[in-house]
């Protein structure tokens, strides 16, 4: 492969020629016993490709050796980069750590628990100079606990899918590959390194696609995936929706729930009318109708004040410029 | 907000070598002598041979309070007092006198005592050995039992978020690389959760025991609206720490523990309606749409947050890098 066709259709114009073309990024947390391999296979899998390249091992605040034998590696071959993090702030921010440091036109981001396998990344890589702006691998024969871990994500992957209509079927596999337009416009935070797919979709306007990959059981050390984690993901997949849809008119989804509570009132206000009995009310007159109406036209008059709100952040944050505009690619002249 | 110096102009800060050590006092209510703080912590720096400063930051009107340091200052000592404005809390004052300052180590002393003056060349020292930030643990507790209550009342709800490194949060003696404030929310109240701030931001964080002060072994009790302050002060600090990035998952707690039971005591009165029960007099309908609605509005809050939280995402990295000292910059591109 030479270096134009890493770039695809939309070449951007080369880059000094020190900077690689291809960057791929492995966050690690406490894998010591994996990393000297990944760096391996890495090495193995890359070198027979025409592309240069660099590997950018995050050391998200491990308590063991990693960084020691990345530093090691990182000495004896300048393709090899290690940052450091202060402590441990997650895979989400190692990720975006890495993306912030990648010089490379191509970035490729996955685990550094040797779960995926780097012989796939010319694979992602290829797909990518098709003309997409992310590839995301996909897990065959997925090595992993059948209650514990697929089941989750089956069902969380359906949801996703069905609120951000992104159709992708593995949201959790780390295995990706992206075009640097597509990372810089995307900024991950929180949680969001699970729903890249789809944050990728919603503010980078990213062309998307699926490859099948190689899924392998772990060999060292342990899982560092927790398992009661619903309501988090609850939250998450309502922000998702929040993003996916609503990013550039909020007072429309404040201004339909404003609706709904309206509609809920209608009823309780009807009620107030049947059993009206008078402005002065009589003795024993309960008023739970007109109060319950009430109610509801407050949570109504707040929602709409709470998407002004929302209109006001977002008008904000164009005025200040801070928000790129998605990938556009011109088809016909 | 107008600082105005006294006793020394502005610093540049090409001079910053100059001096070991800077202190700052931060002085926001009416202190009884300021003079005699300064002589009394002055002195284990003095002897310790290191070169400090003591940089006063004060309200103007306490201007009273303040002249005495002042005349100290045109005698020669090494001593800088700073003005501000009404407005701003404690930890605007110390972020500015901060920015102030010529020392490699900065240690921030509050007004009243709290551990013995010996303290402060160990905890320099304990920073040039490479820690970031070295917090003064009153210890052993010899004060009185009520302190020693409301200290462990305190770290019993902080704790839990971050993570019991530190015993004594509350202790406002602590030494600190200049880089070290830079990066930390300091405005509010929140310098009195300095050491929990820093250990967010990834620096490396320790305590060092120290002699409780003679002065500080009576019982300190204040009024209900001091005890009120500090705990919104606890509420916004919880916050801060875990669900900045995600308020939504905040929000949405609160918001659904009001919304289930009101949807559920909705639907009881639903089905009891359909089966000819009245409901015209009964307060649980008022209950179940009361909880319903703040159910709602919890999570729509929560929701505005997280539109926020994401409208910000691309001028923010909350990671930080080992051997950088300023926050990383996102990309910009041409």
């Amino acid at each position: 492969m030479t270096g134009s066709e890493v770039f695809g259709e939309t070449a951007p114009p080369m880059a000094p020629s020190s900077a690689p073309q291809l960057s791929v990024v492995a966050p690690l947390y406490n894998e010591q016993e994996c990393a000297a391999l990944l760096i391996d296979a890495v090495r193995q899998a890359l070198d027979t490709q025409a592309a240069s390249w660099e590997l950018i091992l995050v050391d998200d605040g491990s308590a063991d050796r990693t960084a020691q034998i990345v530093a090691a590696a990182a000495a004896a071959d300048p393709r090899i980069r290690l940052l450091r993090m202060r402590r441990n702030f997650g895979q989400t921010q190692a990720m975006q750590a890495g993306f912030d440091a990648a010089r490379g036109d191509v970035l490729v981001g996955m685990d550094g628990d040797l779960q995926n396998d780097p012989r796939d990344i010319p694979l992602l890589v290829a797909k990518l100079a098709e003309g997409y702006d992310l590839v995301a691998g996909y897990r065959v024969r997925r090595q992993d606990a059948l209650l514990s871990r697929r089941v989750p994500s089956w069902v969380a992957n359906r949801l996703i899918r069905w609120i951000t209509r992104v159709p992708i079927r593995d949201n959790g596999c780390s295995l990706k590959a992206y075009r640097r337009e597509t990372t810089e416009r995307m900024h991950l935070y929180a949680d969001m390194h699970r729903f890249l797919p789809a944050l990728a979709a919603a503010t980078a306007g990213a062309r998307i696609c699926e490859v099948p990959v190689r899924h392998h059981p772990r060999r060292h050390g342990a899982s560092k995936y927790g398992a009661s984690r619903i309501l988090k993901l609850l939250a998450d997949l309502l922000t998702l929706g929040l993003i996916s849809w609503f990013r550039e008119q909020p007072l429309r989804l404040f201004g339909f729930a404003a609706a709904s509570a309206l509609v809920i009132a209608l009823p309780f206000a009807l009620g107030t009318a049947l059993t009206w009995r008078g402005a002065d009310g009589a003795a024993g007159y309960p008023y739970v109708f007109p109060t319950a109406a009430l109610v509801w036209l407050l949570l109504a008059g707040y929602l709409l004040l709470l998407g002004l709100v929302a209109e006001v952040a977002l008008r904000r944050a164009r005025d200040a410029g801070r928000e790129p505009l998605p990938i556009v690619v011109e088809r016909v002249p | 907000m107008s600082v105005v110096g006294v006793g020394g102009a502005e610093v540049p800060v090409d001079v910053r070598e100059a001096v070991d050590v800077s202190v700052i006092v931060p002085v926001d209510a009416p202190s009884d002598s300021l003079v005699a703080l300064y002589r009394e912590f002055s002195a284990p720096l003095r002897e310790a041979g290191l070169r400090f400063e003591f940089v006063f930051a004060a309200y103007a009107w306490l201007r009273e309070h303040t002249q005495p340091v002042e005349a100290l200052a045109r005698d020669g000592e090494p001593i800088r007092l700073y003005e501000v404005g009404h407005g701003v809390g404690e930890s605007t004052l110390l972020k500015l006198a901060a920015e102030r300052c010529r020392g490699r180590v900065l240690i921030t002393l509050p007004t009243y005592r709290q551990v013995e003056a010996g303290a402060l060349p160990l905890l320099v020292k304990q920073v040039e050995e490479g820690c970031d930030v070295v917090v003064a643990r009153r210890f052993p507790r010899v004060d009185s039992i009520v302190n020693r209550l409301q200290s462990w009342v305190l770290h019993r709800i902080v704790n839990p978020v971050s993570g019991g490194g530190i015993h004594d949060v509350a202790c406002g003696v602590r030494a600190l690389r200049p880089e070290v404030l830079g990066e930390l929310p300091l405005y509010g109240d929140f310098a009195r959760f300095l050491p929990l701030l820093a250990l967010r931001e990834g620096w490396r964080v320790q305590e060092l025991p120290a002699t409780v002060h003679p002065k500080a072994m009576a019982a300190r009790l204040y009024g209900p609206g001091v005890y009120l302050r500090r705990l919104i002060d606890v509420m916004g600090l919880l916050f801060l720490l875990r669900f900045t990035e995600k308020p939504l998952r905040f929000f949405g707690l609160i918001g659904s523990a009001a919304l289930l039971p009101g949807l559920v005591i909705l639907a009881v009165v639903f089905v009891q309606r359909l089966a000819g029960q009245g409901i015209a007099e009964r307060p649980l309908l008022l209950l179940g749409v009361l909880l319903t609605t703040l159910g709602v509005q919890a999570i729509a809050l929560g929701l505005v947050g997280e539109m926020i939280v994401h409208l910000q995402a691309p001028r923010r990295r909350s990671y930080r890098l080992r051997g950088a000292d300023a926050p990383p910059r996102p990309p910009t591109r041409e």
